[in-house]
């Protein structure tokens, strides 16, 4: 039986010739798990939002939407909140209440249940969630995974038949991220809720997702089982970003090889989608080479950062958050320091950065210790830091009172800001903003440019750009630290990675052998090859290394 | 029963208004004494209080008892004279019952805030009204959330070179650049909140109030023994004579001014004995397993 039905629907916001959507047609059964997927602009947020009451924003609609075949207008506020289940990108934002189980009681609140109705099913979740031991904690000491997982928390216990997600775990680290989709899975195979999920994860959500569904420019381009639909996708084109590894590699080993394009065309059911997949596809192929031989470039000579045993906390009792830090960043490499949230990674960042002081040890920029420079000089020329919430960068109405005085730096960037300059800097994509923040920070003329999480929310399209952005950076001679939770955005990008863990550095390799030589903490292209080929951390190595092989075994 | 902290909020609430009546409204000096007295035992025994707060309070006290002779020249026994002002024994008297009063109330304010934790606080109006429980909850989140933000703000644009506060005027205008990026971040994502709101059914129908307390037989029994003893000490209060000027004319140890004085001092020490027996409770059990 359909739980949702879409038919014919078209979208216009007031203001704009184009379409945000036309003509979609869509049928979600119950206890189905979808996965939506397109990039920013695509029109999944404003499919997502059409589907609740609430949510639908103003502009001209066609067509309909129905709700176990009733409209989706006729819901009472009531009902659209006991039914359908939304959680948003932001986790911090979602949040109303300053006592974790006084926000599980809200929705239960708010719906006028009784106290023992509440207390039972508050007590249920947590304990089906796993946060009843943090139920009498404050909100705000929550981590970003926490927070999300406490705002699905608090949506399930209305008990819906439909959770609506937009995009929930571009702000979480991988580890969190992973976790809460297993979630939204347990929840759909237990409970049977119907999950809809717009996410850019394709790693995790190919391989549980009963279809996946894509969106190019507000049409649906592909509807079908994940396999099918990763066997359709066009290598060639944008939509290779919405692939998983596995399935990535096994289409740039037969893209071009005829021998193994028509082994392609015979099993197109057999296109891996997950790393076990992944490994038993590349298992076929011969591994005599076991390493691409390319550059293995020696890094610079000068040092452009030196951190010796530093020593921090926040306050006089509480514990070292960085303890005996000691950490070479030469001039003119890209420096990627991973780690997982609440490692003490952006505090590394804000000492280095000058922002906090350390109570031993030294931070030298450019041979130069940090406190001599003196009148705010370093902020002019020498350092400068991109801030993870770009929110706190801007204070005009516009982006281009913004970006004034930063002309040379936007006519330098492979995106053209200048079409948003009349907007606000609220009102432009998570991607757009990031490279506009980027602009003022790169506007001090800086020759150490820190990043703190760089990528977090942008979809592979907007990571792509900004790692051409960062590679030009490069070659112009500024070095780049990036502090990231991000492992495949590193592998694109840096010369060295280091591995930040309990508050200094556990391992520092060049990319090519960090990537290799972590099982767990790296990325899933590495996963798939650790044990037939050496170094292939990125797709395109990976299927380079099996072509070189030349065929089976 | 419980500890004294894990009685219903209600019962906590009720107890530190009837000492707090009783030590603010009356100049009965055997009162004041007592009122002190516990207080300071309690604010030791409960670990309230801690010996920075002892010295602080002590130097209250001394100020507030020195500064009525010296200013009040009321009262016919004349003690000495100084720069030929008189100080009296009735004025003394009576500053080292209002210092005992100020001090006695602020060793009973400081337990109070900490023993009433904000969750407390807002069960108790969530009681009154589940919407003014709510705007609570949300605005103490807000606080701490905006604290956090103003720190974000300030660092990255130090780091962007944007924010020098070499001299005052710099300064000034810093942080009110700060303070116009907190409001402009906060309002506008305000509508992400307003929608999490409204897509769990806020205002979609009479909202109920939920908390984690209940009122147990303890807790009215503990209510109970709190406004009696509160009734018999303001009878006490009535039946005794307490007047500084002119002269000192005390009668405090009447029969019902005695009974009085015993049951505010119970009153007084209540929490510590209900803790004491809890402990010694536990113990019996301890030895027995």
């Amino acid at each position: 039986m359909a739980l949702i039905t879409v038919k014919d629907l078209s979208f216009t916001y007031p203001n704009s010739d184009k379409k945000a959507l036309s003509d979609i047609s869509l049928t979600i059964e119950k206890g189905e798990f979808i996965t939506l997927m397109g990039a920013t602009g695509s029109g999944k947020s404003t499919l997502l939002r059409l589907l609740k009451p609430e949510l639908r924003q103003n502009g001209d609609i066609s067509g309909e939407v129905l709700f176990n075949d009733r409209q989706t207008e006729t819901l009472s506020p009531r009902e659209s909140a006991e039914k359908i289940g939304y959680v948003a990108q932001n986790p911090e934002e979602q949040i109303v209440t300053d006592k974790v189980w006084h926000e599980l009681a809200f929705t239960l609140e708010n719906l006028g249940a009784r106290r023992s109705d509440i207390a039972r099913r508050v007590a249920e979740t947590a304990a089906y969630f796993g946060i009843s031991d943090r139920m009498e904690r404050d909100t705000a000491t929550l981590s970003g995974g926490e927070k999300q997982l406490l705002n699905l928390a608090a949506v399930m216990t209305a008990d819906p038949e439909l959770l609506l997600l937009d995009e929930p775990t571009a702000q979480l680290d991988p580890i969190a991220a992973a976790r809460f989709i297993e979630t939204v899975y347990r929840l759909n195979r237990e409970t049977g809720v119907t999950v809809l999920i717009c996410e850019h994860r394709a790693e995790e959500l190919f391989a549980i997702s009963d279809r996946v569904v894509i969106l190019d420019d507000g049409q649906i381009k592909y509807d079908a089982a994940p396999r099918q639909v990763a066997a359709q996708i066009d290598i060639n084109s944008p939509h290779e970003a919405f692939l998983p590894t596995a399935a990535r590699i096994a289409h740039l080993v037969y893209q071009s090889s005829d021998a193994f394009g028509s082994l392609y065309q015979k099993a197109p059911n057999d296109i891996p989608l997950n790393i076990r997949e992944g490994q038993r596809f590349i298992g076929q192929f011969a591994n005599t080479v076991r390493v691409l031989d390319d550059e293995s470039s020696a890094h610079p000579d000068a040092v452009a950062l030196s951190l010796k045993n530093i020593h921090f906390r926040y306050e006089r009792n509480s514990p070292d958050i960085l303890r005996d830090l000691s950490l070479t960043v030469y001039g003119g490499e890209v420096f990627a320091l991973l780690g997982a949230n609440g490692a003490g990674k952006s505090t590394a960042a804000a000492v280095i950065a000058g922002l906090r002081k350390p109570y031993s040890g030294t931070v030298k920029l450019f041979d130069k210790p940090l406190k001599d420079y003196k009148n705010g000089s370093l902020y002019q020329n020498n350092l400068s830091l991109l801030p993870q919430d770009t929110e706190s960068v801007f204070i005009r109405e516009t982006v281009g009172e913004e970006l004034k005085g930063c002309e040379t730096i936007v006519e330098s960037f492979p995106y053209d800001l200048r079409p948003l300059y009349s907007r606000h800097p609220y009102d432009i994509s998570g991607g757009e903003r990031q490279l506009a923040a980027l602009c003022k920070a790169l506007s001090t003329g800086p020759r150490l440019l820190i990043m703190d999480e760089p990528s977090k929310g942008l979809d592979n399209h907007a990571k792509t750009l900004l790692r051409d952005i960062i590679l030009r950076l490069k070659s112009d001679g500024v070095t780049v630290l990036l502090i990231t939770h991000d492992t495949e955005f590193a592998a694109l990008c840096a010369d060295r990675c280091a591995l930040f863990a309990q508050g200094n550095i556990a391992a520092v390799d060049t990319t090519e052998n960090f990537m290799s030589g972590n099982r767990f903490y790296t990325t899933a292209a590495s996963r798939i090859t650790r044990q037939r080929y050496d170094g292939a951390y990125t797709a395109d190595r990976a299927a380079r290394l099996i072509r070189l092989n030349g065929g089976a075994p | 029963m419980k500890r004294f902290e894990q009685l219903n909020p209600l019962a906590v609430a009720i107890y530190y208004l009837c000492v707090l009546i009783i030590t603010m409204f009356s100049m009965n000096p055997l009162l004041l004494g007592i009122a002190l007295v516990t207080s300071v035992i309690s604010g030791i025994l409960t670990g309230t209080a801690k010996l920075r707060t002892h010295l602080i309070f002590a130097l209250v006290f001394l100020v507030a008892a020195v500064l009525n002779p010296l200013f009040v020249h009321k009262g016919v026994t004349v003690l000495f004279y100084l720069n030929d002002r008189p100080i009296t024994l009735e004025a003394t008297a009576y500053g080292l019952c209002a210092a005992a009063m100020l001090v006695a109330a602020l060793y009973r304010l400081r337990e109070l805030s900490k023993t009433l934790t904000s969750d407390k606080v807002l069960y108790l109006f969530g009681r009154i009204s589940p919407k003014l429980a709510l705007l609570l909850s949300m605005t103490i989140r807000y606080v701490s959330l905006l604290h956090i933000r103003w720190r974000k703000i300030s660092d990255s644009q130090r780091a962007l070179g944007l924010y020098d506060d070499g001299n005052l005027i710099d300064a000034v205008r810093g942080r009110a650049r700060v303070l116009s990026i907190l409001i402009t971040w906060t309002l506008e994502n305000g509508i992400i909140t307003a929608e999490s709101m409204e897509s769990r059914g806020y205002g979609s129908g009479r909202r109920t109030s939920y908390a984690v307390y209940r009122v147990h037989t303890a807790d009215i029994i503990f209510i109970i023994v709190c406004l009696l003893l509160t009734a018999a000490t303001a009878v006490g209060v009535w039946q005794s004579q307490t007047a500084y000027y002119p002269a000192l004319d005390m009668d405090l140890l009447t029969p019902w001014g005695s009974a009085g004085a015993a049951a505010f001092a119970l009153l007084g020490v209540l929490p510590l004995i209900i803790n004491a027996k809890e402990a010694i409770r536990w113990r019996l059990l301890l030895s027995k397993t």
